[in-house]
This record gives C-alpha cells, structure tokens and sequence, in this order.
C-alpha cells in the first residue's frame, strides 16, 4: 500500500510494524514528530502500547531500554544533543546489552538548521560500538525500523536509527505494509544479576570481549546481508563511490546530472563495517570517493591510499551536502572537468533578512522588555537557555545560550565570576524540568545569588507543543520544586498590562537586593500557539497607529519587536491586520508617545 | 509535460514565510503526483515556521534520491511573497518559471526567468478572497499560465477534495478565482 509520508511519519509506522511496543523519548527538533505520530497512532489504531514523552533524553533512554531489557521491543527518540545527554547510559547499556529489541533513533541536523551543533550520531554510535543504520529517505526509514529491531534482537545490543533533517522532513509516496496485527510482547523481567548489575571491574571486563565478539559477528552480517549484494550488483568501472544515508541521494542524483559513470555502494549500516573485506573491493577500482555527512565515519573505517573524502579534503568537512560539493570532488579527482551545473547566482541586490520572531502576543515578549527595563542591560546578564524564549535573543535580552538548562548554572558561574552585576537567568518549564533542576539546587547550596526567570507557559512550544509535566499531570508544580530546592520563590500570573509585568519585576529587584543565595520567579503565562487555551487568554484587544502621534522612534521595532510592527510609506508606524492577535499589550508602555490605541472596530 | 507522464522529472520550491500555507501546497502536489503514479520526494523546512521566518518548501517529481533541491535547478518557483522569491531565486533555471506575489515594485526586469506576476496581498486586502488561501491562489496562477506545469486544474481539484472534502470546496473557488483574475 502506498502512503505520501513526512520521513518522521515513516519511521513512527515502522515502529508499530515492527511491534515496537514502548517508546519514550524528549522533543527537538528534526525528531519530535516520530513519538508525536506513535501517540497518533495509538490512538486513531487503538493500540496496547506505552508512547510517552519524558522529562530528558537520559530518562527516556532508560525508561525504554529497561523495557528491552525484560524483553519488550522498545525504542527511544531523540535530537543529536539529546543523545549528548543519554550519552551516559548510551555507553553502558552498549556493554550489557538487551533481549528484546532497543531501537535508540537520533536524528542529526547537518547544516545547523534547528541545532546548536552538527554532531554526527553515526561516529557516536562507533564510539559506543554499537551499530548503526543510516536510512537516505522516508521509504528507508520505515523500512529500516524494522531492520534495527531485528538486528538488535539478534545480537541482542542497543542498535540506532539515525535519520538527518533531510529524511525526517522529506515527504515521500511510501510503501508500507498493508495488511497487519500488531503483536504487542508481555514484558518479563528475569533476574541476572551478573548480566543487568554487572560492575567493574571484573564484570565489565568480561562484558567489554563480549561486546568485541559481538561487533566481529555484525560485520560479518553486514557483510553477507547488506554490502555483498551492494558489490555484486556493481557494473565493475573504474571509479567507486561509497555512501550511506542521504549522501547516496545527493550522489546518486549528482553522478546521473553531470553524466558521470560510477559504482555506487549504500551502507544501510555504516557502522560497524567489514573494513577488510571492502579493501579487497578497493583492487578492482582506480579510485574511491566517500559522500557521507555530516562527518567522515565511513571513511575513517576503510581508509586506504585509494580512498578520498573528507579527511584530504576532497569533499567539504562542515555544514550540509550540496551536489556542487561531488562536483567539486570529481574535479579534484579528474573525473569532471565542464561547466559547473550548480551556480549559485543570487539577486543582484542583497535581500533583508526574515529571522523568526516570538510571535505576535506572545508573553515572552512582555517578560523579557520588562526585565530590561529593570535590570538594565549595562548592569546585568542575561544567561538563557534552549526554547522558543531564545527568539528573545532579537531584542538583545539574552547573553548566552549553552545547552538544556545552562542558564542556571551559568548564572552561578556568572555571579561568582562578576559579581556586580545583576544576574537575571531564563528559562523554560519543560527546559528546567529537563536539565535546570540540579544546577538550582547546585545554587542554593552554594549560595549563589541570581534571578532564575521560569517561563511557564506548560508547552513544549519549539517543537510542536508537546505535554510537559505539569500539563498532564498536575501533581507536579514549578514552584514546589524551586522551593523544595530551598530557593524563595515568587509566583507571577502574567497579564496583558505591561505595567503589571513591570511592578513584579521592580519587586523581584528589591528581593534580589536583599537575597543571599538564588531566587526563583515563575511566570505563569500560555502560548499563542496553544490552541486549547489561547482563547481564555487573548483579549480580542487590537491596536492601531494615532499617525500624528508616532514620532518614529524604532522604540517598537527594535525593543519591543511585535512583527506586526512595521513602518509604512510615510514613515509611520503601521499595525499588519494579518499578524496582529489582539493581545493588547502594546496599548501600555511600549510607545513613548502613546501613539498605540485600541482600535475600537476591529474589536468588536 | 503532460503527455510523458511517467517519465516526469520536475522540481519546485516553493518560498515564503511562516504562515502562509507552504507546507500544504507540498502536501496537495505530493497527493498529485501519487494519483498520477509519479514518484516524488520533497523536503520543508520546518523549525522556526510558525514564528515567521524564511520557509521555504521543496518538491522533485519522478526518479529522485534526495529531497533537496541545488542551484540553478528548479524547474518552477512559487514565490507566496517578493522577497521570499527573490531569496531563493538561484535555486530556478535560468529558464525557468517564476510565479510571485509581488506589488508592481518588483523587479521583474532583472530576472532571466519567465516571470508570472499579481499582487495577491492587494486582492486579499481588499477582501476579494481569505487571505488564508493565498497558497491555493498562487497554485491557480500557476495553473494558469505556467506551460510546464505537470498536473491540471482537475488534478489539482482531485486532490483538494482528497486531502479535506470540508474545505475543499472553499479552495476550488479561490483556485478558480486566481485562474480567472490572471486571465484578465
């Protein structure tokens, strides 16, 4: 049966074809609608299955792989950073090993569209030694799903599923398994002590050959099962390409455009690879190019005089594949020597950038002008985090950015290291659930004095508003938690009169002041985007431009930047009747000449 | 295009920003292709698209291996606004069709494409269709007056009603709107 699928909607129809019957994992993006689409369907299929978002990578890692380990199938999702943070239990869990399959899909991002860094899964995977498939569109990865279940069951380790952007956000006529019954397992935990609490160093050790052992038998497999047929199906030319994942579509396409002739060799699994056996390939060829991204883990296991790539610079080492990049190679190599089919020729005139903005009624915007209007920004720092609230950066309201829940340590690190400074710290709710919980109890501890902001507006809303915690289940509180780490901890219900916002912050600066260690301000607020609530929050109060008044100061479009906000032909400032939401906010304080009014009309 | 139709091979992007339905023109091409039995594989760049920045939508239609699209290749642009189009411009043919949103400010002179214009954001303004379907009525002037363009207004209509039977009635009528306004 054919099906038009987004990349992450295939592998999430893998999963369930594949009887993966718990999955656990935390949002980022490209891999956030993989769980989003098993909860889907669940649902619209009626499904005996555990689909849940947990509070961090590291947590969902193992909640899904203690399922393997009494013999569910099981998977984990996350972003490339998000295995940063499972890593830990990534690493061990490569030694002990599981009994029902343990899927663990990474979606790398190379090209930095969403991400802080273009880490390459496929190399972590190498240094976990565990294996590792690389799918190149939507159809591989629903197909590859499968797959890695099988091979984990098989040689019963951890096996990852590593999608790029360009697979998880590739939309494509897929063909899926028509007729089937999903067979959830009954999970049975069987004691094994020496196996599931092995510890070092005899334990570990032993589990350390093992895992050799089982690295020499999946070559063996890879080599059999997937790269033998790959060999043999070539035509036998003089030049070979080796390529796993999207650098085969990018090859593929790039070798037919410029018309030249090549074996082409997929690795579904580039990780582990039969090194020798593929040299002995190397013999019947005069040269080899790799096409992989974002890092050369292919290359690096079978790397001979014959190979080029990335490591002598033949193919381009950062950022995401081009097809003009292959070209660029084939030149180098004297494979190609026409014209370059990809110029890049752009409009003679440079075009003004359109960086994405917190949206307009958004209360991020509100919170953070007001904090620069009492911190004021020569005398402060401003250490945030991973969010939507990272927009925030547009209005010059945020210093760093690290990763999940660096704010708060950052701003213990700050306070120690500048101390006359106000350090005023922002984060998220489902960041500080994530990563922003130990570094505050590091902080009250230690005694070190800052404002942690907590945006709580009870969504994951970078990524798609998924269900944070205290969305689903109301048992969990910010604000519990910020003062059962000891902080003094103020609650603030964010309303749409920026003076109100103001106040609390000029009383969060008199605490701040008489404060000895951290306090913590929640902000309770909701998110534009969050359709179940926006309506109790929205005023419907619409502003428009008193011409005369506006003066055109840039106040609006620099510090307080609501998109609507823009100027029109002569010079005034102009409310766009297609962005603008109706929060209010901007009829107090923003403008300086009052030049914002309600527009009585549209309100009604 | 029209009569070697398994043989396609087509390339689109489509440009805009947060908001304006881009995704959803890939959606109802991709739904095209399928009931044609054409093969197709398109990318959309999803991250930061409902906070109002930059998207921009990919589309390849027939025997492709990867979703994006490189320099100097796409067949057709689909410009939901000026300088959307204009950002992406270097991913079009130099013979290629370009089909925008734009004002008469536009500097159609200096682009080599053949260049299919209206002013849709003056139209919506001015109430003549929602400005939500300002997607569906860029694929109507494409209908309209781009030779190449692989699928039909029945087509396009087939799929319509496939994707959402509620709205598609609503979509028709803008669709057919922007046919009838490029015609003059």
């Amino acid at each position: 049966m054919k099906q038009t699928l987004m990349g992450n909607d295939a592998i999430a129809l893998g999963m369930i074809h594949s009887n993966i019957d718990m999955v656990s994992g935390y949002p980022g993006t490209p891999s956030s609608e993989i769980l989003t689409n098993v909860q889907k369907l669940k649902k619209q299929m009626n499904l005996d299955l555990y689909a849940q978002w947990a509070t961090n990578e590291k947590v969902g890692f193992e909640v899904a792989y203690a399922g393997a380990i009494a013999g569910r199938r099981a998977a984990a999702t996350m972003k490339q950073v998000g295995l940063n943070v499972a890593s830990d239990a990534l690493m061990s869990a490569a030694y002990i090993g599981n009994l029902g399959a343990f899927v663990l899909v990474v979606a790398d991002d190379p090209g930095f569209h969403s991400s802080q860094t273009e880490q390459d899964s496929r190399v972590f995977a190498k240094f976990a030694k565990i294996p590792v498939l690389d799918p190149a569109t939507p159809q591989d990865g629903y197909d590859f799903v499968s797959l890695a279940a099988d091979i984990s069951e098989k040689f019963q380790t951890p096996t990852m599923l590593r999608p790029v952007m360009r697979v998880c956000h590739a939309r494509q006529i897929v063909e899926v398994k028509e007729e089937f019954e999903f067979k959830p397992t009954k999970g049975e935990f069987k004691r094994d002590i020496p196996r599931w609490a092995a510890v070092p160093r005899a334990g570990r050790l032993r589990q350390g050959y093992e895992m050799i052992d089982r690295l020499e038998a999946i070559k063996e497999y890879n080599w059999e099962e997937l790269i033998k047929p790959e060999f043999e199906a070539c035509k036998g030319g003089k030049f070979l390409v080796l390529c796993s994942g999207t650098g085969y579509g990018f090859a593929k396409e790039a070798l037919d455009d410029l018309g030249v002739e090549a074996d082409i060799v997929k690795f579904k699994m580039p990780y582990p690879l039969p090194a020798e056996k593929i040299k002995e390939q190397f013999n019947n060829y005069e040269k080899v190019l790799v096409v992989e991204e974002p890092m050369p883990c292919i290359e690096e296991q079978i790397l001979t005089e014959k190979v080029h790539g990335k490591l002598d610079n033949t193919m381009h080492i950062i950022d995401e594949l081009q097809k003009v990049y292959i070209q660029d190679a084939l030149k180098k190599l004297g494979l190609y020597d026409k014209e370059n089919i990809y110029p890049v020729i752009p409009f003679k005139e440079e075009i003004p950038a359109r960086p994405p903005n917190l949206c307009p009624g958004c209360p991020h915007r509100d919170v953070y002008y007001s904090i620069m209007k009492v911190f004021k920004k020569k005398k402060s720092i401003y250490p945030s985090d991973i969010g939507c609230y990272t927009l925030a950066i547009n209005q010059d309201a945020i210093d760093t950015v690290l990763c999940m829940g660096a704010s708060v340590s950052m701003a213990s690190g700050f306070s120690i290291a500048d101390p006359d400074k106000y350090t005023v710290a922002t984060i998220g709710d489902s960041t500080f659930f994530h990563g922003g919980i130990p570094p505050l109890i590091n902080a009250v501890y230690q005694k070190h004095k800052f404002l942690l902001v907590i945006l709580d507006n009870s969504v994951v809303a970078m990524t798609g508003r998924q269900q944070p915690p205290q969305r689903q289940n109301g048992e969990v509180d910010i604000a519990k938690i910020a003062e059962g780490c000891g902080a003094k901890t103020f609650e603030y219900q964010y309303s749409n009169d920026l003076n109100n916002t103001i106040d609390f912050f000029k009383e969060m600066k008199k605490e701040y002041e008489k404060a000895e260690g951290p306090i913590v301000a929640v902000v309770r607020e909701f998110c534009v985007l969050d359709k179940d609530v926006v309506n109790d929050h929205l005023p419907g109060e619409f502003s428009t431009v008193i011409e005369e008044k506006c003066i055109a100061c840039d106040h609006c479009t620099t510090v307080y930047k609501c998109p609507p906000m823009a100027y029109n032909d002569d010079d005034k400032i102009e409310i766009d009747p297609f962005l603008c939401i109706g929060c209010g906010s901007c009829l107090n304080v923003v403008c300086p000449t009052e030049a914002f009014t309600l527009d009585e009309e549209r309100g009604k | 295009m029209k009569k070697g139709v398994n043989k396609m091979r087509y390339q689109i992007v489509i440009a805009g920003f947060g908001g304006q339905g881009s995704v959803f023109l890939v959606k109802i091409l991709a739904l095209c292709a399928g009931n044609k039995n054409v093969a197709c594989l398109g990318t959309e760049n999803h991250g930061m698209s409902q906070r109002g920045g930059a998207v921009s939508c990919t589309i390849k239609l027939g025997d492709y291996t990867n979703p994006v699209i490189d320099a100097n290749q796409a067949d057709l642009l689909i410009g939901l606004e000026k300088n959307e189009a204009l950002r992406n411009i270097s991913y079009l043919k130099q013979d290629g069709t370009l089909a925008v949103n734009a004002d008469e400010s536009f500097p159609k002179e200096d682009l080599k494409a053949t260049t299919i214009q209206i002013d849709a954001f003056s139209k919506a303004k001015n109430k003549e269709f929602p400005i939500q379907g300002l997607n569906v009525y860029m694929l109507g002037i494409v209908l309209a007056k781009c030779e190449d363009f692989p699928f039909t207004l029945e087509d396009v209509k087939e799929a319509l009603v496939q994707f959402n039977p509620k709205v598609a009635q609503q979509n028709i009528e803008v669709l057919e709107k922007a046919i009838a306004d490029i015609k003059g």
